[in-house]
């Protein structure tokens, strides 16, 4: 009997925390801060500048930009990519900016704002595993982020490949360089600066093909249209006033070690 | 906005297959790390018990460090410091042995062990010395008073403390998550990265979880009844 008490109670508490709140846009304005949750540990996206050590990226930058807008200050949350979503739908956070790909099952959960990014997924390998396809992965370990599309996607694009799964990039990483798994899956650019860093020590390659392509939105709880609105508001005038180009090349552009050049438009994600 | 409750939406398919797994990663784990660390244990206490003091100290520095270093850190050093230390040919022959199991198993293993040996000492300190004392004085040697007298009975008596020991060796195997080994919470939190129930999933490993545990307390309490002495 007590068990079923116990469960009952935990339901109950599961229920009310997931009951409607105030409009939220409301509460942002009358509290004076954006709380955007993002992740510190994915440069160039959300990382610690080592001189400051404040958490800078182009993550931040769009998180900046909506509380500048809102008149409000930003106050930054690091978080772990699997807390993510968990930690927004129970409102400890009003915005996503981590590196949040769009996939159907998260859109069921989530909203997401105009895609503001679009990345590759791929696949980092090591120079002498002469890894240079796909296909050579099958039967292989690849490493990604706990909850991160990047796992779901390799075992939706690679099924024959094992994927191990690790709390942070570092580990994930480290397991690549260290030969514990064969590849590593993750946003392209972020594979970039670690190829970049390991260039020395451990010559690393990038398998051309990309596992899957995805859009980036920011992640907003469902049901906040009036803080959507705003939101998708400040990402497309932020395309249409050149801002948004001044900040991809500020992060990506050819001063960086990305050398990128922006092939994207803000918009709607078209799922 | 209610929440409904949905275990059957983690319980299905190909969920189901991985909660399996990670029963049975979780359980191959805990039996593993429980053999590392009573072989361990067993063999500490017996080097502590040598009449030579570096001997003893070795003991003490063992279990002070396995005691004082968070276990997760001990499971990272296994994991990614220890096998960089190794030649090459040792190092990629782990790697290509399901390491993640391997490394976390000594982990647990070495730092359960440090409980044992513990929980061992404090059984023989239990035994009053005058039964030492009185076996020497039948004629017996050191090595027949210990094996007849003192650990027969210092054996018993660490029973439930050891069956306390393995509900936590159980519970830490948990953290071998984080090196990527596909245990039960693991699986649990994958399940729940695909699916959104975050209840259900943490719902079906709780229950896993105590149910295992519980099973491991009964198992405890017969070996305690079927050894216990009669006291005439």
């Amino acid at each position: 009997m007590k068990l079923t008490h116990i469960l009952t109670i935990g339901v109950a508490l599961a229920a009310a925390t997931t009951t409607a709140r105030a409009d939220q846009l409301a509460d942002i304005k009358e509290r004076g801060t954006l709380v955007c949750g993002t992740l510190g540990t994915a440069e160039p996206f959300s990382f610690q500048d080592p001189k400051t050590r404040e958490i800078v990226g182009y993550d931040v930058d769009m998180c900046s930009k909506v509380a500048d807008h809102l008149g409000v200050k930003l106050e930054l949350k690091p978080m772990s990519v699997e807390a993510r979503i968990p930690e927004l739908m129970q409102g400890r956070v009003d915005i996503l900016a981590a590196n949040l790909g769009w996939t159907a099952e998260r859109a069921q959960q989530i909203d997401y704002s105009h895609s503001y990014f679009v990345s590759q997924q791929k696949v980092v390998v090591t120079e002498e595993s002469g890894i240079t396809a796909l296909e050579q992965l099958a039967g292989k370990k690849v490493s990604a982020l706990k909850g991160s599309s990047s796992a779901q996607g390799v075992q939706r694009e690679i099924p024959d490949a094992e994927t191990v799964t690790y709390q942070d990039t570092s580990s994930a990483f480290l397991a690549v360089v260290q030969g514990k798994v064969d590849g590593f899956c993750a946003s392209e650019l972020i594979l970039v600066k670690l190829r970049k860093q390991a260039e020395e020590s451990s010559p690393l390659s990038i398998i051309e093909k990309s596992v899957f392509v995805e859009p980036w939105g920011l992640g907003i709880r469902k049901g906040e249209t009036a803080f959507k609105t705003e939101v998708n508001k400040v990402l497309t005038d932020l395309d249409t006033s050149g801002e948004a180009d001044g900040l991809f090349t500020k992060w990506f552009g050819p001063e960086t070690v990305y050398e990128m050049k922006r092939d994207f438009k803000i918009g709607e994600i078209q799922g | 906005m209610g929440y409904v409750f949905d275990p059957a939406a983690v319980l299905s398919g190909q969920y189901l297959d991985w909660f399996l797994w990670g029963i049975a990663t979780t359980i191959a784990l805990t039996a593993a790390a429980w053999l590392v660390g009573m072989t361990t244990g067993i063999i500490l206490t017996l080097v502590r018990m040598v009449p030579f003091r570096p001997c003893e100290w070795l003991v003490v520095g063992y279990v002070e460090y396995h005691r004082n270093v968070p276990l997760l850190v001990q499971i990272f050093l296994w994991y990614f410091g220890i096998p960089e230390l190794l030649p090459d040919v040792l190092r990629d022959w782990i790697n290509s042995h399901n390491s993640e199991f391997v490394l976390a198993t000594i982990a647990l293993g070495l730092a359960n062990g440090a409980y044992v040996t513990e929980d061992l000492r404090s059984g023989i300190q239990s035994i009053p010395k005058t039964q030492y004392e009185a076996a020497r004085s039948i004629g017996f040697n050191y090595m027949q008073a210990m094996g007849w007298v003192i650990l027969p009975q210092a054996f018993r008596i660490v029973i439930p403390p050891l069956v306390n020991q393995t509900l936590l060796l159980f519970k830490n195997t948990s953290l071998a998550m984080a090196i990527g080994v596909g245990e039960l919470t693991y699986r649990t939190r994958e399940v729940d990265s695909y699916t959104f129930k975050t209840f259900e999933a943490f719902a079906v490993a709780t229950i896993v979880y105590l149910g295992i545990s519980f099973a491991i307390m009964a198992i405890g309490n017969i070996a305690d009844r079927k050894l216990k002495l009669e006291i005439r």
